[in-house]
């Protein structure tokens, strides 16, 4: 039976840094593991697309450029990742990851939630042919492509 | 106001108040201080996902019941494991397991520490509520190295899961507990000893043994009343068999009882961890299970930080589950705070319905009743307009 | 001390009243809270947030709710606030000389410093919230329990001083021994009564939070929720005022002031970390059974000590 049982704490405290993080101006330094963005590696890609059917938030899009050629493009939309890493354990070639360095993903507009991986030449092809008119929907239907 | 002499002043508490941080209602009818009758009405956050789940494969579904619950997501989905696993007839490698039951003693870590703040919070005791919130940040630290994430770690994948532990996180876990043991130790002498939070938690709400048996309590809530009811000892599951945990009870069954349990719970959880780190199987990750689960239906039940948590799920055959039922650990509990409040000051009724330590979220879900063969459910229409009607 | 004269317009708008004392309200309730976040290994808030605060719900709309007398929910907010800022006239801010004084101002003082929370209790009874309403009941219920035993440790110094002015008592205070140390309990008493009276923690049952949302203030909004904070900013700076003045060995100059009233201040805040919030009738309980008690037992010993002891010893 005490009265005051934490004035330890709140000296040894007061005399002490708050633990507070003061994040926007000093940057939190993650953990190496850290799940935050996805990076696609279209080298090595396949196109099974086990990675999209396995997905639980329907975040990635696989478009086919030229199935015979391997070119693949990703479509990444960063707002419908839960980043739960499935479709990294799906991946038998090894083509996805998680980098532990980009994780401030916050934006005011919607445009840099959807993110494109692949050969620049593929993601320039995919999006010229969107820019056509009449074509309706970039690049092609849910994940298929031309 | 309403001047009537015979009528019940009644406080309500929720589903929008300081003392909730989930939305659920309660009625206390009061007499001045003196509670009289206490009534709950849940569904506020009801949220659709044991149908969801039958539209999902199960590979999807193991990250949708992660989400059943923010704090207990690991457990939700080594439940929704274990009972997929036990269908496809798969048996999970050893070192799986241990990092099953390593990620699941971290998180009863990291959400008893939650309660503890909430609690003392609740109790107007906030230096309480901040320092254990603020070591809780170190729990979360290593939860964060071994997955990756620091709420959703979803360790778990069909069949095993997802991460080893190297030595060097092995090193990192082992420092941050003798930290965390230390600090815990501290708070179950402040629990014990500080005379303004013995006067809030003593002698209130006591549950006897009968009642909490009666009442089908689960978790600390029941061992708290000397209800040996604990998933980890009476049917071990996963790494459990091998790395056996102690049942913590206390016989007085009051709030206070109940900060006890809860904090021994952590030492024992602190001794688990410390086992498994120690004596880690050696072996693979994880077994291939097909991706159709063969038809069949299961029960699987793990010990949740807040008790007993149930899944039953019904295969037909296909990539998707025909039924998934989940039953949590709040539901349960819920009785207990209807029966014991009465007679109580308004002042216990926060810490009192905290001391379940409830999930509202979780437990949100509708049944249907079917009577001597009527179909009692609501079409869509009918809740549509029993919408109208209720908020005209 | 020194003394000052002042035009009594500028006594009552700007020093030592109105203006410099809500400044000062507001320079106190932020050291309180950033001492309390320091306690709790918190960041704590920046040096503007009170003013901030005052500003942002001065500048929103009052919500009258239905079924309050509607001029008494507006005027009850101002009669707080005036009733405190009248009872900082009699004491000695910032060191100086009170601008008012007369024999007895110690009474009316701390009957001024009640109207405060009679009004807080009548504005929660005015209204038909039933948090407002059980607020109201545990505020009135506190002011009860806590104003025997803060006056009965408020005038061991007056009775020591053999005078019931504040300024002599404060003059008195700085030609003797600390009554910190002749009188403690009944120090410990004073603070313990002066964080009753602003329902600091442990003793804020009457707006706990997770039990009544903000007890008998809930339905206030805006400007009256405003000046019932600016309110009890001002209570802080004259119960630290004059407990310190009291017991802490008078205030003579400003710098003495700012010293005693931040060293209470940093005990009044590490008081209020340190415990858990108690029921209201442990309040009650405490208050009646130890607090009054002791007040009482301490104002015995003075008494027998001015009127028998003293001609025994110094004849």
């Amino acid at each position: 039976m005490s009265i005051g049982s934490m004035l330890g704490d709140i000296l040894k405290s007061f005399f002490k840094k708050p633990a507070t993080e003061k994040y926007p101006f000093e940057r939190y330094e993650p953990s190496q593991n850290l799940r935050g963005k996805l990076v696609y590696n279209p080298e090595k890609c396949s196109g099974c697309q086990l990675c999209i059917k396995d997905c639980p938030a329907d975040a990635i899009e696989l478009l086919v450029v030229d199935k015979a050629n391997k070119r693949f493009v990703m479509r990444y939309h960063t707002d419908r990742c839960t980043f739960c890493g499935q479709c990294i354990e799906s991946c038998r070639f090894e083509c996805l990851n998680m980098t532990g360095e980009q994780w401030e993903l916050a934006s005011l507009k919607k445009e840099p939630f959807e993110v494109y991986y692949g050969r620049d030449e593929d993601i320039q092809f995919l999006l010229d042919r969107a820019a056509q008119p009449g074509t309706g929907e970039p690049c092609g239907g849910e994940g298929e492509g031309a | 106001m309403d001047l009537e002499p015979n009528k019940k002043f009644v406080v309500p508490i929720g589903p929008q108040h300081p003392a909730l941080k989930e939305p659920g209602h309660f009625e206390f009818a009061v007499d001045g201080e003196i509670v009289t009758g206490a009534t709950v009405r849940l569904g506020f956050v009801h949220r659709g996902i044991e149908k969801s789940a039958e539209s999902r494969t199960y590979v999807q579904n193991l990250y949708l019941m992660e989400r059943v619950c923010g704090i207990c997501s690991h457990v939700h989905g080594t439940a929704f494991t274990i009972g997929v696993e036990h269908l496809a007839g798969v048996t999970v490698p050893p070192r799986a397991n241990a990092i099953r039951v390593l990620v699941a003693e971290l998180e009863r870590i990291h959400s008893h520490m939650l309660w503890l703040g909430v609690a003392a919070h609740e109790g107007g005791f906030d230096t309480l509520f901040m320092y254990s919130w603020r070591d809780r940040e170190k729990v979360m630290d290593i939860l964060e190295e071994i997955s990756g994430n620091r709420v959703h770690y979803s360790a778990n994948v069909i069949g095993g899961v997802k991460f080893d532990i190297s030595e060097e996180q092995r090193g990192k876990i082992l420092s941050s507990l003798d930290f965390l043991e230390e600090r815990t130790r501290h708070y179950l002498k402040v629990v014990n000893e500080d005379e303004t939070f013995l006067g809030r938690t003593v002698g209130v709400g006591i549950m006897t043994r009968e009642q909490a048996e009666s009442l089908g309590a689960v978790g600390p809530t029941a061992r708290a009343s000397g209800v040996e009811r604990d998933i980890r000892v009476d049917a071990p599951y996963a790494g459990y068999e091998q790395f056996p945990v102690r049942m913590i009870t206390d016989t007085r069954g009051d709030l206070h009882a109940r900060f006890v349990v809860r904090i021994e719970e952590l030492f024992e959880a602190y001794r688990v961890i410390r086992e498994i780190l120690d004596h880690m199987p050696e072996g693979e990750l994880t077994a291939r299970v097909p991706r159709r689960i063969p038809a069949g239906e299961t029960i699987s039940r793990v010990e949740a930080p807040r008790g007993e948590l149930l899944y039953y799920i019904k295969s037909n055959g296909t990539d998707m589950p025909e039924r998934v039922k989940v039953r949590t650990p709040s539901l349960c509990n819920w009785g207990s705070i209807t029966s014991v409040a009465v007679g109580h000051k308004l002042a216990d009724m926060p810490m009192l319905l905290v001391g379940i330590d409830p999930c509202f979220s979780c437990n949100d879900r509708t049944i249907t009743i079917k009577s001597a063969g009527v179909d009692l459910g609501w079409t869509w229409e009918d809740l549509r307009q029993h919408g109208i009607e209720a908020y005209r | 001390m020194n003394n000052i004269s002042l035009p009594p317009l500028v006594a009552l708008l700007v020093f030592p009243g109105g203006l410099f004392l809500m400044a000062l309200g507001l320079a106190y309730e932020y050291i309180d809270r950033k001492l309390v976040a320091r306690f709790q290994n918190r960041l704590g808030p920046r040096w503007f947030q009170p003013l901030a605060d005052l500003v942002k719900l001065l500048a929103k709309e009052e919500i009258i709710p239905d079924g309050v007398h509607r001029g008494l929910f507006i005027i009850l907010p101002v009669i707080a606030v005036a009733g405190a800022l009248t009872a900082a006239l009699y004491t000695p801010l910032a060191g100086f000389m009170p601008a008012y004084s007369f024999p007895g101002d110690l009474v009316v003082t701390l009957y001024l410093l009640s109207v405060m929370t009679l009004s807080m209790g009548l504005a929660g009874a005015n209204t038909a919230d039933r948090f407002s309403l059980i607020g109201a009941t545990r505020t009135l219920t506190q002011l009860f329990s806590y104003e025997a035993p803060f006056l009965l440790a408020l005038l061991g110094p007056a009775i020591a001083a053999g005078s019931w002015q504040i300024s002599t008592i404060n003059l008195y205070a700085e030609n003797n021994r600390w009554m910190i140390f002749t009188q403690p309990v009944g120090f410990i008493v004073a603070i313990i009564g002066l964080m009753g009276k602003l329902e600091l923690p442990p003793f804020d049952a009457p707006e706990a939070e997770t039990e009544i949302v903000a007890g008998a203030l809930t339905e206030y909004s805006g400007r009256g929720y405003a000046l019932f904070r600016l309110g009890k900013d001002i209570e802080l700076v004259i119960g630290l005022t004059l407990v310190s003045a009291f017991y802490l060995g008078g205030l003579a100059n400003p710098l003495e002031f700012l010293l005693k009233t931040l060293a209470l201040l940093l005990v009044v805040a590490a008081l209020q970390s340190l415990f858990a919030r108690l029921r209201i009738d442990q309040t009650v309980g405490l208050w009646w059974r130890a607090g009054a008690i002791l007040g009482l037992v301490q104002l015995a010993v003075i008494i027998a000590g001015s009127s028998w002891l003293r001609p025994l010893l110094f004849k």
